[in-house]
């Protein structure tokens, strides 16, 4: 069924360790589906190569402008279509979410609707100073149905992502920095800050220690508060015991 | 209090507890102080008398965190055969730093770190714990467990995480440098900047002031009015 995505619709590349997932579709990279990427196909990129980082971004002027209305109502015409078809694009965004790697969206120009939810599945955002957000859908009678809700209130305060979702406006770069949608807004190019940043992040770290912050952290949202906490002294107690290894092994080659 | 201590001081003045971080110049949290730690924090149960606490280190710095050239070895397992150090150890180890600094946490009186000069790795664990924290324009902060293949492993990525968010932490954690006062204003790691000499006083002065029925679910509150009140006296 998802055999008509083309790949077309996004470029894949690895530079470094670090994978770039570039929405292709211009000039405004709408999602002609939900899962504008499948999912099988990204988890493929992603474990094939041991990568350390994920930049996601756009291709040209603009991140993206989320889902394309017209291919939206043509899947609306079957309820249970629609349904499959959102739930994919949910189980894609919560995917990226959950990766043992860093991800940071790097924006530029309009990051819109499905757009702007992706990049709030990011861990990290990075925006360039003419970066638009907005949640347009109410201008069509609908709301935010990829978690962009929700991901939003976990970042924002709620009267700010009350208006925002209800006015349908327009938010600047600075005004998403004030309300913490991103995390840091360059003059430079966000797609080389973001790579640079993972970099940074990621240089001469065994992937086991990339992977265990990731899931402590994931584990501070998900588990309850004293099973976080054990996880955490437990996934340290195992990277002890390899630098303790480590230690060992090269002190007995070395001189003591 | 009958127990000497050697890596920290506590002091009871006033029903204010003070707590410091006592090996300068780093205060280096050794298996010693941890253990004192532990053993003070039990004393504690009993002060009934206590009404707040105040933490910091001796000196010009807080701390610099844990020793990591004693902690490694205590996660050896198997080292030629000895079945006492086994992998356990270094749990056990933790978790008993993790229950003190739990302790703190969860005390019905205030308790606020007052930081100078360096806080790094345990030392910015200990202070994340607290309800509080004021911090002086020289401070540094930084967990940079991950520069040597470690993590922070006594709850500070789960505290961090949810004070200044899954961003912020994760650049944090990941890159482990260090960031100065400003910036752990700005990700809501410390909640107020004061001059340096009056860190100590600051807090205190702030603790005194907290209404008797405190609870720490309202510190929000608590921050803002005395925000206010400087505001409005300066």
């Amino acid at each position: 069924m998802s055999t008509w995505i083309n790949k077309d619709y996004f470029n894949w590349s690895v530079r470094e360790e670090i994978g770039i997932l570039s929405l292709n579709n211009t000039p405004e990279n709408y999602f002609e589906t939900p899962e504008f990427i499948p999912l099988d196909l990204l988890k493929n990129f992603i474990g094939t190569d041991q990568l350390k980082g994920m930049v996601i971004c756009g291709v040209g002027r603009h991140f993206s402008a989320g889902a394309k209305l017209d291919s939206l109502y043509e899947l609306s015409a079957d309820a249970d279509v629609l349904k499959t078809k959102m739930g994919r694009g949910q189980d894609l965004l919560s995917y990226i979410e959950n990766l043992d790697i860093p991800v940071i969206a790097a924006i530029r120009g309009i990051c819109f609707g499905g757009g702007l939810e992706l990049a709030l599945a990011s861990h990290i955002r990075i925006c360039s100073t003419n970066a638009l957000f907005a949640f347009p859908e109410i201008s069509h009678g609908m709301m935010p149905g990829l978690g962009g809700t929700w991901r939003s209130l976990q970042l924002s305060r709620f009267p700010d992502v009350l208006k925002m979702i209800l006015s349908g406006d327009i938010v600047n770069a600075e005004e998403a920095l004030e309300m913490n949608l991103v995390d840091k807004i360059t003059t430079a190019d966000p797609i080389e800050e973001a790579f640079l940043l993972l970099k940074k992040m990621t240089i001469d770290k065994p992937l086991k220690v990339i992977h265990s912050v990731m899931q402590a952290m994931r584990n501070s949202k998900t588990l309850p508060p004293d099973e976080a906490l054990k996880e955490e002294t437990r996934l340290f107690c195992e990277l002890a015991a390899d630098v303790a290894k480590r230690r060992n092994s090269g002190s007995a080659a070395g001189n003591e | 209090m009958t127990t000497t201590y050697t890596t920290l001081s506590f002091e009871l003045n006033d029903a204010i507890g003070h707590l410091q971080l006592s090996q300068p110049p780093s205060n280096e949290m050794t298996l010693d102080f941890f253990s004192e730690l532990a053993q003070i924090t039990n004393e504690m149960r009993s002060m009934s008398e206590m009404k707040a606490l105040v933490i910091s280190g001796k000196g010009r710095h807080f701390s610099s965190g844990a020793k990591l050239a004693e902690l490694i070895p205590l996660a050896m397992v198997g080292k030629s055969g000895t079945a006492a150090l086994s992998g356990n150890e270094i749990e056990n180890f933790l978790d008993r730093n993790n229950r003190s600094f739990l302790f703190f946490e969860n005390l019905e009186i205030p308790v606020i770190s007052a930081i100078r000069g360096v806080c790094l790795g345990s030392a910015l664990e200990i202070a994340l714990f607290s309800h509080f924290r004021f911090c002086g324009e020289d401070a540094v902060f930084g967990l940079p467990e991950t520069t040597f293949h470690l993590i922070p492993g006594i709850g500070g990525i789960s505290r961090i995480t949810s004070l200044s968010g899954v961003a912020n932490a994760l650049e944090i954690i990941l890159r482990g440098n260090t960031f100065p006062a400003d910036d752990a204003l700005k990700m809501n790691i410390v909640d107020l900047i004061v001059p340096k000499r009056e860190v100590v006083q600051r807090a205190i002065e702030f603790v005194k002031n907290l209404p008797a029925d405190y609870r720490k679910e309202k510190s929000r509150l608590y921050l803002q009015r005395y925000k206010n009140e400087m505001y409005c006296s300066s």
